[in-house]
């Protein structure tokens, strides 16, 4: 949380200067997209308006788009007008006052736009912020990040006064303590502090929702099972009760029970099997239950939950070496004098004022960063990873597995055997044979003999 | 491997090193280069600790062969052999489509201490009859951050067997016990008049009669020769055809024509096997996949089961391969009951039956009308409605024809549907004691 704060601090203390937090800019926003859409409104009715009355009386009923005019636009605009005390009443000056109004709206909602643009992505970028509070998911982690970096992206096309590096400072005490090193610093601890956080919530969670699923399953079949004997001895049960009371609906195999029992088909036969799986499954849950006291840890996976001392310090450790090599690496990426030092490059090139361009970093960037991955998989190639996992059948398992298809092979020979023979011999005896329905003459053969 | 959580760092970095670019400011450049060299940094690291080699699987079911509709409980232990932490593994254990996860998740996501492990289980209801498997294992081993991964999938499969389902078995015991006369009830004893202790009646004598069997008695009164009757109770042997074609396997799914006859195979079976007949089954497609002679064995009823288990619709239906082998291997009278849809061409199933009849045999057809297992016709729109109706009735004029033809060997073909199925080899059985057909 306070990195994202001080993330955002940061992002609306820089931009200050440039005199954009007006908080009346979404307002303003609103106000002229309307104004556009009450003269665009003008626009098409009049062109209407025009267009049926040269095809029913042939003349322009004028005072009518003066009318349409005062009203769409100049009463609906009264409360801040724009320059015009009176109703108008002549038609040149209407359109006269049509153009200018449309210009003046069109400037004045490129710089609206930009300027609500950054209270949306600020909005956006606080709404996805406070339900990654609550959800714990990295969608909405990334989107509360990028939300804030865009509304410095956007300044910066606007050409506003964003924070920068320029020059980059060689000292790297002085970039440690620069005030854009610390947001980009911030903003980049603010991914990693949250993707951290998920970790832990990850780690923990799946343990907890199991418990409470199993929970939830064992009560909604108990539930179901009194129900059930409840209906046996002709007491009215409500329906829908145990669905809403024990989250039945979350429970699919008894909820698919359930749906075969009250909308079946094949009605009883159906419904009887529904019914008798959930009490076998409950009578098989209760033997295991009682024969088995650690069936009950195992179906939750008790065990299984991480010590979170480790899971602390561990995040620690893994956050303070990551920081560390991050800034460093960068610094070095970003630094032409390292680079220069580091190449020891002609003087051509030395002097040259590409060097100052910040593409230039692509130089390392891209080689270092594909090196990373090319490093993880020369080592996942040592590293006996891709163990080839074979079934393990015994001597006489495979023995007898090849018995068994020898057999099938023997049988489907001797068939096939027996087959040729028999359809030689019914030849033998036919002699040619015409077109009947093989029913038919199969029947006529019977009858014969 | 990267997550979704890096590629909207590595989006956000580009967006941000663009813009510095574009803009020409080197806070943009620098927040840039933190999120990029943030995003593959530890990369290397995260490569060298997490090696998920050194994380096993191991799981562990109560029971490998379960009837379908029965519940399974499976325990996944997770070890962690390696001398690292591992910091967020995800585990799932994958099951097979058709079962039903009951009780229980069948994942798990938390942290693994070197040397420890984690137990956990869920409960599954077997579905579907057939054999199938439990597992692979997929580990995930994520970073810190979220931002890679690594996944290992286990192949370590685990077989269950699933038998076809008991519930026809337990409905019909709940029933005999709901009208207090137990599993014999109307049960009919299958006589031979002649031999035995039990006393059936007189008759009058015929020259060639035993002088033993007179009962002297009685003649005195009457005045004629009479002999006196015993009976003795005797029990047949019938062999259920199971044909696992591929017309066999149409119908909605869980209930085609194949898994009917084979909850129709099972149900005779147990009941043949409460009344001490032997009952044997043939499961048969182009071959004969498996046969389970007739038999009184403790674990009879375990073959057939098996032997159905692993039934799939596939193939033709060959009669006369089944029937060859199956007399064969039979040489008692016996009395064969097919299950089949008579989908196939006519002339080597009436060759089968000759051949059947020939060796003394008895022998009659259930067979489902394909039509009655599929889509009501209510569902249909008018041409569809149209067609089904002009299939429907070629397809029950071939079956008459086939009736007609068959009737000539005295087999009897009763066409069923998916409600009168069961109902029919109850009956068919009941009728075949009654009669004493095929006794042994």
């Amino acid at each position: 949380m306070a990195t994202f704060a001080g993330m955002a601090y940061f992002v609306y203390s820089l931009l200050d200067s440039n005199d954009i937090w007006h908080w009346a800019a979404p307002y303003d926003f609103v106000v002229t997209v309307f104004r556009l859409l009450s003269l665009l409104l003008f626009f098409m009715t009049s062109t209407m308006i025009n267009g049926l009355a040269a095809a029913f009386s042939g003349s322009v009923p004028n005072d009518v788009i003066v009318g349409l005019y005062n009203t769409l636009v100049l009463r609906s605009w009264y409360m801040q007008p724009y320059g015009v005390s009176d109703p108008m009443t002549n038609l040149a000056d209407v359109w006269s006052s049509f153009q200018s109004n449309l210009a003046s709206v069109l400037t004045a909602l490129w710089d609206n736009t930009f300027l609500f643009l950054y209270f949306l992505f600020a909005g956006i970028g606080i709404a996805l912020f406070l339900q990654s509070l609550v959800r714990m998911d990295h969608k909405f982690v990334g989107g509360a990040f990028l939300s804030i970096q865009s509304i410095l992206i956007l300044a910066a096309y606007k050409l506003l006064v964003v924070p920068n590096l320029d020059p980059f400072p060689s000292d790297f005490l002085v970039f440690l303590s620069n005030n854009v090193q610390i947001l980009a610093l911030i903003s980049f601890a603010y991914l990693e502090v949250s993707y951290q956080m998920i970790y832990s919530y990850s780690v923990g969670k799946p343990i907890e929702d199991r418990e409470e699923t199993l929970k939830k399953q064992l009560l909604a079949l108990r539930q179901a099972t009194r129900k059930q004997d409840a209906i046996e001895r002709g007491e009215k049960v409500s329906t829908t009760g145990m669905s809403r009371t024990s989250g039945a609906t979350a429970f699919s195999f008894l909820r698919e029970a359930i749906e075969r029992k009250i909308v079946g088909t094949q009605d009883a036969l159906e419904n009887l099997d529904a019914i008798s799986d959930v009490r076998r499954l409950q009578i098989f849950v209760d033997e295991l239950l009682q024969t088995d006291s650690k069936a009950k840890d195992e179906l939750t996976a008790k065990a299984a939950s991480p010590s979170s001392v480790y899971v602390i310090g561990s995040t620690i450790t893994g956050s303070a070496i990551r920081f560390l090599s991050v800034i460093a690496i960068a610094f070095i990426f970003l630094n032409p004098n390292v680079l220069i030092l580091l190449l020891s490059l002609p003087p051509g090139i030395r002097y040259s004022i590409e060097l100052l361009q910040p593409e230039i970093i692509l130089l390392l960037l891209v080689p270092i960063l594909l090196a990373f991955p090319f490093a993880s998989m020369v080592i996942t190639w040592f590293s006996r990873r891709e163990i080839v996992e074979t079934e393990k059948l015994t001597k006489e398992e495979k023995e007898a597995e090849r018995q068994r298809k020898r057999e099938f092979a023997r049988r489907r020979k001797e068939a096939a055997k027996a087959r040729k023979a028999r359809a030689k011999a019914r030849k033998r005896r036919k002699g040619l044979e015409t077109e009947v329905d093989e029913w038919d003459k199969a029947l006529e053969e019977t009858y014969r003999r | 491997m990267i997550t979704q959580r890096g590629f909207v760092v590595t989006f956000a970095g580009v967006l941000l090193l663009t813009s510095g670019f574009s803009f020409v400011n080197f806070y943009f450049i620098l927040l840039g280069v933190y999120l990029l060299i943030g995003l593959v940094v530890t990369l290397p690291l995260f490569a060298l600790t997490a090696n998920i080699a050194g994380i096993e699987v191991d799981r562990q079911i109560d029971k490998v062969k379960v009837f379908s509709g029965d519940f399974l409980r499976i325990r996944v232990t997770i070890r962690n052999i390696s001398r690292r932490h591992f910091d967020f593994i995800e585990v799932h254990d994958q099951y097979p489509e058709t079962w039903i996860l009951a009780i229980g998740e069948n994942f798990i996501a938390s942290r693994i201490e070197p040397g420890s492990s984690i137990i956990f289980s869920y409960i599954l209801q077997a579905r579907m009859r057939g054999r199938y498997f439990i597992g692979p294992t997929e580990v995930i081993m994520r970073d810190r951050l979220g931002f890679h991964y690594y996944k290992r999938t286990l192949k370590a499969h685990t077989e269950v067997l699933v038998y076809p389902t008991w519930k026809d078995v337990r409905r019909m015991e709940a029933l005999g016990k709901q009208r207090q006369l137990g599993l014999m009830f109307g049960a009919h004893r299958t006589k031979t008049v002649g031999m035995g202790s039990d006393f059936v009646g007189f008759r009058e004598y015929v020259p060639g009669d035993e002088f033993r069997l007179i009962d002297w008695k009685t003649s005195a009164k009457r005045g004629d020769m009479v002999i006196k009757q015993f009976e003795m109770e005797k029990n047949i042997q019938v062999i259920c055809m199971v044909d696992t074609s591929g017309s066999m396997g149409n119908g909605y799914p869980e209930n085609t024509k194949l898994e009917y006859a084979i909850r129709a195979a099972v149900l005779l079976t147990h009941i043949g096997l409460e009344r001490k007949d032997l009952i044997g089954t043939c499961v048969f497609s182009d071959i004969v996949h498996s046969y389970v002679p007739p038999g009184t064995r403790p674990n009879h009823m375990y073959d057939v089961l098996e032997a159905l288990a692993g039934a799939e619709p596939r193939g033709w239906s060959d009669y006369e391969t089944a029937i060859s082998y199956v007399v064969q291997q039979t040489k008692k009278r016996s009395f064969f009951i097919w299950l089949t849809d008579l989908e196939e061409s006519p002339a080597p199933l009436l060759n089968a039956m000759k051949a059947l009849v020939a060796n003394g045999h008895k022998a009659m057809v259930i067979s489902p009308f394909g039509p009655w297992f599929e889509a009501p016709v209510g569902q249909f729109g008018p041409v569809e409605k149209v067609l089904s109706e002009a299939v429907s009735e070629e397809l029950w004029e071939r079956r008459n024809k086939i009736a007609q033809a068959l009737a000539r060997f005295s087999i009897p073909v009763v066409n069923v549907g998916p409600e009168d199925f069961l109902p029919t080899i109850i009956k068919t059985y009941e009728q075949a004691k009654q009669k004493g057909v095929a006794m042994f």
